[in-house]
């Protein structure tokens, strides 16, 4: 019946074609085995055919389908063409709890895979759609809390595996998405778990479409709006967790599969829901038979999830002109308690703070032994002499990273942004990946792949967002798709297990170590300079927030003012990132702790982001330093460590 | 506990205490104190007869290194990448042994002590065996101790002609090396890297023909095993065996279909390091020479 309208030949037409192609290639891959001749008894080459490709082939099917059908699901509950298992974060959580649960309780993974990547995925959409529900399911606000946590869970996890298991990187393979198949047990344990959720998504897609109508017409039709909602995120939810849990993470199939239903010309949500799995199905189907192909004759090896990602993200940007923007005015919070103390108290504090832990991580430390020493008599000047330098580049690290996330709270309107998400580390990351593998020069000559990378990204955001006059949601979801990009690739060279790799997730996991005397007076100085320039554009920044009408009516210049913001916190970014990572979330800390303590208008904010981001960075630093002596934990890592549960409570305190 | 330059003083009194006790070669050590960032070094540098006062990722030692015994007067310097200098310093060292892989350290670790680089693994470094010997030559040259290389490298050569004699006339198959990083995928270990020239040397062919990284291993699926011809190919794997491979193994189709699966066709030794230097390979040697000799 729906096969014979004709809305439906497009979409059909693009599973054909896909389905074809995969045909092709997989031809190639099993015809010379079929066309071989026979042996009697050992013939591996038919046993590779029967238990390792076609497995394959079905597992690619199946996972494809899986994530088109998330990703659908997610689409059309949370009515944003932008969400999927990868850009809520789902696939990240998952694959987070896995790597947890698999470095310190490897027992729990033989039975309960499924139920730790269920927990980690459900963990990831409580935060990303809880957050959203508060945001009236802003599309963009949603998609840029996913891919914050989704960043957060892949750094995390790639970070955590790096420290714990430097010569075994399967769980990088794991992480990046690896479709080998040695039997038929996944693909078959697959297709009767998903084929169980999609009996329960079929039941519920008579009342999912009435969604279309908008809530108070569905809910005067008698749709319990609430219960479906959560029934529908728990199908996607759990498909992702599924597919997770048994191949990895594999990236942007659950977006792009929808939209290609759409382009298409499916529009009917039940349209929409039975041609995304098919055409997710046939796309994967595609792209890894054409890398088995690609891969055979390379002999590398490639993780499929990575790849995906690679060709994924890109179309994520293509996407951004098709979403519809409001630009919301920020919410005033309005504060009921009258406010005991004037700005000075808390600045005063902050500062005081910052003083203490500067002078304890100076003089504090851990012996040869373990004991905790006091710095003092022989060894003062030398040890001084190296632990300074971290420091003072920590705190001017800090100090950027906090200031950058006041003036993108205040440009965007949104709580959720923070540096890293401009995509301008990932940048640097990147910079750096090419200086390893490609180049392998010295370390001065990764430090300025790094400043080239994260330069060349802010470029190429700020180009590809001149259009919209720098809307700041187009500026931040272009950096969040780059970032999503690198990831992929830094993906794929780390699981590739080249111990380059190891080079590479040092880089990214944000450690002090190798910042000298110079390198750190350098950090501080530029410090100085671009936080007194974010100081002097406190104006701009007290009333951009109003929005762009009330803004353009005082007379500020919208594009001009937006460009030099951005390009401001994104050079604070880069110089910070170069000694912290791209992953430290002190610039989401900062500012909130400072609004948090009264600081409220864009100055004393900035100051006291300043003092809080730096504070915490130099705190992080020494926690790293000491907490498992001789062995270091970067200070990036530490930070982001604080920065999780931060985020939750944050989250869990804005009713 | 604060350190004091007196009991600095008692634990070099100490670590030179027991330099006295593993071998007859050890006279003149006592004066040098030298730092290892680099467990084949490390290993290398107790052949020598000297005894390192610190090396890195001592706490990975038993996992990855095990022989040779190492003293516990050794003190940890926590990871090679980054190496703990406040502690390097407090050591005192005259010489730090590093690897072109740590380059980036060089210039803060000049300031501390002279600094021996050694290159074992390079992109044209070739046969790793014989870069790890020409390494140890040069590092016995740089401290001192070139009659005591030429005895250690004799009785390596002397340790893998006894391997070699062992197994000859025996009908020896092919092995094939791995590690296994999870139920589907498997790290192999071929030319030119030092498990290969290890076996080589002992005369057992290596089932896995193909080249690999100047590193002497590649990463597969466990499938692509099965271009492996020679039904007889014995697969030994090395510990850490990742928990609940080799059940899982066992459950695959593919698996079962595989030469290896038959009972005896796949041994699990104990830990090697892949990326070590002469006393790795020999290590390496013992075991499967054992492995193999049992079965033969």
């Amino acid at each position: 019946m729906i096969a014979l309208r004709h809305d439906n030949l497009g979409p059909g037409l693009v599973v054909f074609l896909l389905l074809c192609g995969g045909c092709v290639a997989s031809w190639f891959l099993i015809q010379p085995t079929l066309w071989g001749t026979v042996e009697p008894g050992y013939d591996i080459e038919r046993m590779v055919l029967y238990y390792s490709t076609l497995p394959r082939l079905a597992t690619a099917l199946l996972a494809g389908a899986a994530l088109a059908l998330s990703g659908a699901l997610f689409q059309q509950v949370l009515r944003n063409p932008l969400a999927d298992p990868t850009t809520l974060g789902v696939s990240a959580g998952a694959n987070l709890a896995l790597v947890v649960v698999s470095l310190f309780m490897p027992g729990l993974l033989g039975a309960g895979r499924d139920l730790v990547a269920l927990l980690g995925s459900a963990a990831a959409a409580a935060i990303v759609v809880g957050f959203g529900a508060r945001r009236g399911f802003s599309p963009y606000s949603l998609v840029l809390s996913g891919l914050v946590v989704s960043l957060w869970c892949g750094g995390l996890s790639a970070i955590l595996t790096y420290l714990n298991q430097r010569y075994l990187a399967s769980l990088f393979i794991w992480g990046a998405g690896s479709l080998a198949q040695q039997s038929w047990v996944i693909p078959l344990s697959l297709a009767w778990k998903i084929a169980g959720v999609a009996i329960v998504c079929a039941l519920v897609i008579r009342p999912l479409s009435l969604l279309d109508l908008g809530e108070s017409s569905s809910s005067s039709l008698g749709v319990k709006l609430a219960r479906l909602r959560i029934l529908v995120v728990g199908c996607a939810v759990t498909l992702a967790a599924f597919v997770t849990s048994a191949v990895g993470v594999i990236g942007f199939i659950g977006l792009v599969a929808p939209t290609l239903a759409r382009l298409s010309g499916a529009r009917r949500p039940v349209q929409m829901i039975v041609w995304s799995p098919l055409i997710g199905a046939a796309l994967l189907f595609l792209t890894d038979s054409v890398l088995q192909l690609l891969a055979g004759g390379l002999g590398d090896f490639l993780p499929t999830g990575a790849v995906t990602a690679i060709f994924g993200s890109p179309l994520l940007l293509a996407l951004l002109p098709w979403l519809k923007v409001r630009h919301r005015i920020q919410q005033a919070v309005v504060r009921q308690r009258q406010r005991r103390w004037s700005t000075r108290v808390p600045a005063t504090v902050a500062l005081a703070g910052m003083l203490v832990i500067v002078a304890l991580s100076l003089f504090v430390g851990r012996g040869p032994g373990g004991g905790w020493t006091v710095l003092s008599g022989e060894f003062l000047h030398d040890i001084l002499a190296i632990r300074a330098p971290k420091v003072f580049a920590a705190l001017g690290s800090g100090a950027m990273l906090g200031v950058a996330g006041s003036i993108l709270q205040r440009l965007t309107g949104n709580e959720m942004a923070s540096p890293e998400v401009l995509g301008i580390s990932a940048g640097a990351t990147f910079g750096v990946a090419i200086a390893l593998f490609a180049v392998a020069p010295g370390f001065a000559g990764q430090f300025a792949f790094a400043v080239t990378g994260a330069i060349m990204v802010l470029a190429v955001i700020l180009l590809s967002s001149r259009r919209s006059n720098f809307a700041p949601e187009r500026v931040l979801l272009a950096g969040i798709a780059l970032s999503a990009m690198v990831d992929a690739v830094v993906g794929v060279l780390s699981s590739t297990g080249d111990p380059r790799a190891v080079l590479l997730m040092r880089w990214m996991s944000g450690s002090t170590y190798l910042v000298d005397g110079t390198t750190a007076s350098v950090e501080v100085a530029i410090g100085a300079v671009l936080i007194a320039l974010a100081l002097a554009a406190r104006r701009w920044l007290d009333i951009l927030p109003l929005g762009a009408a009330p803004s353009s009516a005082v007379g500020i210049p919208l594009a001009c003012s937006r460009l030099a913001l951005f390009g401001l916190a994104g050079l604070m970014t880069a110089a910070a990132t170069l000694t912290v990572g791209p992953l430290s979330f002190v610039g989401l800390m900062g500012p909130h702790l400072a609004r948090e303590a009264g600081l409220t208008r864009a100055l004393p904010q900035m100051v006291g982001a300043a003092l809080i981001g730096g504070g915490l960075m130099v705190l992080a630093d020494l926690i790293g330093r000491t907490a498992v002596a001789p062995y270091q934990i970067p200070a990036g890592l530490v930070s982001a460590l604080i920065g999780a549960p931060f985020l939750m409570i944050l989250l869990s305190r804005r009713q | 506990m604060k350190i004091s330059r007196r009991s600095f003083t008692l634990l070099a009194a100490a670590a030179a205490g027991t330099v006295s006790m593993p071998g007859p070669l050890l006279a003149e050590a006592a004066g040098q104190r030298i730092v290892s960032l680099d467990y084949g070094l490390a290993s290398t540098l107790l052949s020598l007869g000297v005894q390192p006062v610190g090396i890195s990722e001592l706490a990975d030692w038993n996992k990855w290194v095990v022989e040779p015994h190492l003293p516990s007067s050794v003190v940890d310097l926590g990871s090679s990448y980054e190496v703990d200098l406040e502690i390097l310093i407090q050591l005192k060292p005259d010489i730090i042994l590093t690897t072109p892989y740590l380059d980036e350290l060089l210039p803060r670790l000049r300031p501390i002590a002279k600094v021996l680089r050694l290159e074992v693994f390079t992109p044209d470094g070739g046969p790793v065996l014989e870069a790890a010997t020409a390494a140890t030559r040069t590092l016995a040259t740089g401290i001192g101790r070139e009659q005591q290389a030429d005895q250690f490298l004799r009785r390596s050569d002397v340790f893998f002609e006894g391997c070699r004699e062992r197994l000859a006339g025996k009908a020896i198959p092919p092995v094939a090396l791995v590690t296994f990083m999870d139920a589907r995928h498997a790290r192999i270990y071929s030319a030119p890297g030092l498990f290969h020239n290890a076996l080589e040397r002992i005369g057992v062919r290596n089932a896995w023909t193909r080249q690999s990284n100047f590193w002497g291993f590649e990463t597969i699926g466990i499938e692509e095993l099965s271009s492996i011809g020679d039904p007889d190919a014995r697969l030994i794997a090395f510990d850490p065996v990742p928990p609940g491979v080799l059940s899982k193994l066992a459950e695959s189709a593919l698996w079962q279909m595989l030469p290896f699966s038959r009972p005896g066709q796949l041994s699990v030794v104990p830990p090697a390091l892949m990326f070590g230097m002469v006393n790795e390979a020999m290590r390496f040697a013992g075991l499967v020479t054992n492995v193999l000799d049992q079965d033969a």
